[in-house]
């Protein structure tokens, strides 16, 4: 089976550049988009990759074609394009990033009026304007826009809802990683105005990513050196598109990606406010943990933020988000966002007092461990059903693909939406018990699969 | 009729969105990039609205395909030609439309010195745009557009190279000009203060809708008219959108035809050129007045690439079409109306007199241009009847069907951008140009 790069799904369009990401396609893209939107105004903003530029162009004469009005506001960190596009009522933007992907990669996702992204069914239907062509191309196109500092209104919302009396007398020194992307015009500013004191490493854009974007502890060297070289309080990592967040304490010591979610919770729960907590099925127990240990009722959803959000909405969750660092403090926006959650982090330091390292022993241990395992299409059913039968007793919820619960233990199996690979977490309390879940599931999926 | 597709040397042509689309531009510029190879290539683009959106197009495809870009923004496509000349760059592309009316935008192809492609490249790249195997930069090679103001002031100067600007400075003339809100617009102010001009502009909006049609000529020159004559000027001028045409009204306010600029021209080079060319289907007056400046006529076929290029392969300084249209190679391969206007003010400061005075000499002849609509599978099968028709007259095969007639000619041809047949008849007598012209017209439609 040949595989394409290209990914055109639910979640936008994906591929690498100079491959299969040519300009004609990310123009059609954009033509169905403002299409399926409607004309009115609609927000284009990137993260740094090299390839930003030639997208740009190609979706502003996309959007141009169809009649929308586009505002073109350079690079811009996704969450803060969301909330732009909320604050000032647009109908819609147009995010130019690969987030956590590699540098040759490039995506387009897609942002609706509110800032939210478009749901499962809306983006069906957007893929239907996509292959039939519907594009509603209009003689007389719009002009385009700019907007010279559109990252001011993410900043003011946050600055008026933090407690930056509190950050301001702790003063701690912060070293932060945008990894040269879509934060690192914004993050020291930003970081000053809550009050730190600010290094900023992988700051200078227009060289590529210095660093593999994914805030996960492998690529966090730099940053663990700085943090312990200038003897700061805390590291903070983003990734290219600023949603995700990672955490490395003062000594130098990648928390975990799980943990960053987990100490924005418990703060926000135990001195802020109380509120049920939504996040995703793949997400860390250690928010179970805390959520009981509160008093707030967890619910969890399929994974994809536009899932966790809607959930957010309709139980009326202020704090919630994904496990891989994606923090959701619902008055800012419901998004994923790692201003916020620097925010609530480092209100979280001046408030009790305590260093990072302090904080995070203040919560239950568990070790993850994530994979991907080749399956095609076509077997994933059985591979699910194999597994439900092998672990009989847990507590099985198929929202997406298949979690199953033991008081010890719990994994999560989930297929790609664009890959022929199912995605694999287990978390334990004991690492050799992960591990032997872990190999054990692994084992059964490969049994499973039909070109074995 | 609207609706389809013209590919042709000058690139490619049709009403936006139901022909040109942003897709159909992001291939052309795709495959011209595959064709050229490497950078940087040279953009620019006039004032219609939809010219943004196909320039962004092209931009994104220069840089797919890992070649450099540099933006001009909205300037006539003549001082990118200018430009194209003196920079180093592999090609440029122009978004603009020239005279076509306003659904219409085209993406037109420069080679690197600034001639239109040759009749030999331009299906190059058609083939390549057929086939759709473009070539693709990878992340690290993607090109880079960069935005790049034209050096006015240099062609400003090289403009004043070409005559005696104390003596034009010293002439004080008054101007008014239509630009048709196209990209002289902006241009107008700065050469007039170059050359100490007296400027009356009008419809110099570039962010409004065209006027009239922006093809230069008596039919649209009735607000010139009445401006040169209400405001006494010496001279009135329109150009078509993107600078390339020039028409002139005398200081009487009486609208010259758009085929006496390149004939005026003519003499205006008395004794600076040795050849010319233009093309079998304009005016029999330049010969006239090539005959009485002193220039060897040569004559081929329509458009500015078989101009240009019969130029660059005859050594012919000079070279024009009965649209309003020069060029002079010692300054840029492209047709340029400042260009002519600049010649002809010159010449004007050097001899003392009127327009209308200058203009005057030439012998009285009729014209009648015709344009008659054919649908497009129709149109060589008409083509071949009037060939069959014309077979014992018709003696000149250089383009479409040439007839020379006791005390008149005419000519037939395709348009190479529109869905038309383009008729010229030019004769010393009304009457007979009429009946010329009516007798084409019946066989056409009979």
């Amino acid at each position: 089976m040949r595989i394409s790069d290209l990914k055109i799904s639910i979640s936008g369009i994906r591929g690498i550049v100079g491959e299969s990401l040519t300009p004609q396609l990310l123009i059609k893209f954009s033509e169905a988009f403002a299409s399926y939107i409607g004309r009115g105004e609609i927000a284009v903003a990137s993260d740094t990759r090299p390839s930003a530029e030639m997208v740009r162009c190609a979706v502003l004469a996309g959007l141009l074609s169809c009649g929308a009005e586009p505002l073109d506001l350079g690079i811009l960190p996704i969450p803060s394009l969301q909330i732009y596009v909320q604050e000032k009522k647009l109908h819609g933007a147009v995010s130019i990033t690969a987030s956590h992907n590699p540098v040759e990669w490039n995506a387009l996702k897609l942002i609706k009026s509110g800032g939210l992204f478009l749901s499962p069914y809306e983006a069906e239907e957007l893929l239907d304007y996509y292959y039939q062509g519907r594009f509603r191309r209009v003689p007389e196109p719009e002009r385009i826009e700019a907007e010279e500092n559109p990252f001011v209104i993410h900043a003011q919302k946050i600055r008026r809802a933090g407690r930056l009396d509190a950050i301001t007398k702790r003063r701690p020194m912060v070293v932060v990683d945008p990894c040269a992307g879509a934060a690192s015009p914004y993050v020291r500013g930003f970081l000053e105005g809550l009050g730190a004191e600010v290094i900023c490493i992988h700051c200078e854009t227009g060289k590529g990513f210095p660093r593999n974007p994914e805030p996960v502890a492998a690529n966090l060297g730099k940053l663990c050196h700085a943090v312990r070289q200038a003897g700061a309080d805390i590291g903070f990592a983003q990734d290219a598109d600023a949603d995700r967040l990672a955490v490395v304490d003062e000594k130098g010591r990648p928390i975990g990606e799980e943990y960053t979610l987990a100490l924005a919770v418990d703060y926000f729960l135990a001195e802020r406010e109380k509120s049920p907590v939504v996040v995703n099925l793949s997400t860390s127990r250690v928010i179970d943990d805390i959520a009981r240990c509160r008093g707030v009722p967890l619910f969890r959803t399929r994974v994809g933020e536009i899932n966790v959000t809607r959930k957010m909405r309709e139980v009326d969750a202020f704090i919630g988000g994904e496990g891989n660092g994606g923090i959701i403090w619902a008055e800012i926006h419901t998004c994923r966002d790692s201003f916020s959650g620097m925010a609530l982090i480092l209100e979280y330091l001046a408030s009790s007092g305590k260093t990072v390292s302090e904080l995070r022993s203040r919560l239950p241990d568990y070790i993850m461990l994530k994979d991907k395992v080749k399956a095609s299409f076509r077997d994933r059913k059985r591979i699910l059903e194999r597994l439900s039968r092998r672990f009989p007793k847990g507590e099985s919820d198929r929202q997406d693909g298949l979690r199953i619960v033991y008081p010890e233990f719990w994994f999560h199996v989930r297929p790609s939406n664009t890959e022929p690979v199912m995605r694999m977490q287990v978390e334990a309390g004991q690492e050799d018990l992960a591990r032997e879940i872990f190999g054990q599931i692994k084992a059964e999926i490969n049994s499973s699969r039909s070109d074995r | 009729m609207t609706d389809r597709l013209r590919i042709s040397v000058s690139g490619v042509r049709g009403t936006v969105p139901e022909a040109l689309d942003v897709d159909v531009a992001s291939r052309f510029a795709s495959a011209f990039a595959s064709y050229l190879e490497s950078g940087p290539i040279a953009v620019c683009r006039d004032t219609r609205i939809s010219s943004e959106m196909l320039g962004m197009a092209v931009m994104a495809s220069l840089m797919a395909a890992g070649l450099d870009g540099i933006n001009l923004g909205q300037i006539p496509v003549p001082f990118l030609q200018f430009y194209l000349g003196r920079n180093g760059c592999t090609g440029g592309i122009a978004v603009s439309a020239g005279h076509n009316p306003l659904p219409w935008n085209a993406l037109v192809l420069l080679s690197e010195a600034g001639y239109y492609l040759e009749s030999t490249e331009g299906p190059e790249v058609f083939n390549i745009y057929e086939a759709g195997s473009f070539k693709k930069a990878s992340w690290k090679e993607l090109g880079k557009v960069q935005p790049r103001s034209f050096p006015l002031e240099q062609y400003l100067d090289a403009l004043a190279g070409l005559i005696n600007r104390p003596r034009l400075q010293e002439a004080g003339f008054k101007l008014v000009a239509d630009p048709c809100n196209g990209v002289v617009s902006s241009f107008l102010a700065p050469y007039c203060e170059h050359f100490n001009l007296n400027l009356v502009a009008i419809n110099d909006e570039p962010t409004k809708p065209f006027p009239h049609p922006p093809e230069p000529s008596p039919d649209n020159a009735s607000q010139t008219q009445a401006v040169v004559k209400a405001s006494t000027a010496d001279l009135g001028i329109l150009t078509n959108s993107d600078g390339s045409r020039l028409s002139l009204v005398d200081e009487r306010g009486t609208a010259l035809s758009e085929e006496l600029t390149f004939p005026l021209c003519l003499l205006a080079l008395e004794g600076r050129v040795s050849r010319a060319v233009s093309t079998v289907a304009t005016t029999s007056l330049v010969d006239w007045a090539a005959q009485r400046a002193g220039i060897r006529l040569l004559r081929t076929r329509v458009g500015q690439s078989a101009v240009t290029h019969t130029m660059a392969a005859e050594e012919a300084e000079v070279g024009g079409e009965g649209s309003g249209s020069l060029a002079y190679l010692p300054f840029s391969p492209g047709y340029d109306g400042m260009l002519a206007l600049t010649l002809l003010l010159d010449w004007m400061a050097a001899r003392e007199r009127p327009l209308s005075e200058l203009a005057d000499v030439f012998p009285p002849l009729v014209r009648r241009k015709l344009r008659i609509a054919v649908p497009p599978a129709q149109t060589y099968k008409v083509m071949d009847r009037l060939e069959e028709t014309y077979a014992r007259e018709h003696l000149d095969s250089t383009d479409g069907i040439r007839v020379e007639r006791p005390g008149a000619w005419f000519i037939i041809r395709p348009s190479t951008t529109e869905f038309i047949l383009r008729i010229m008849v030019e004769g010393e007598d009304e009457d007979a140009v009429d009946s010329i012209g009516d007798e084409i017209q019946e066989r056409i439609q009979g």
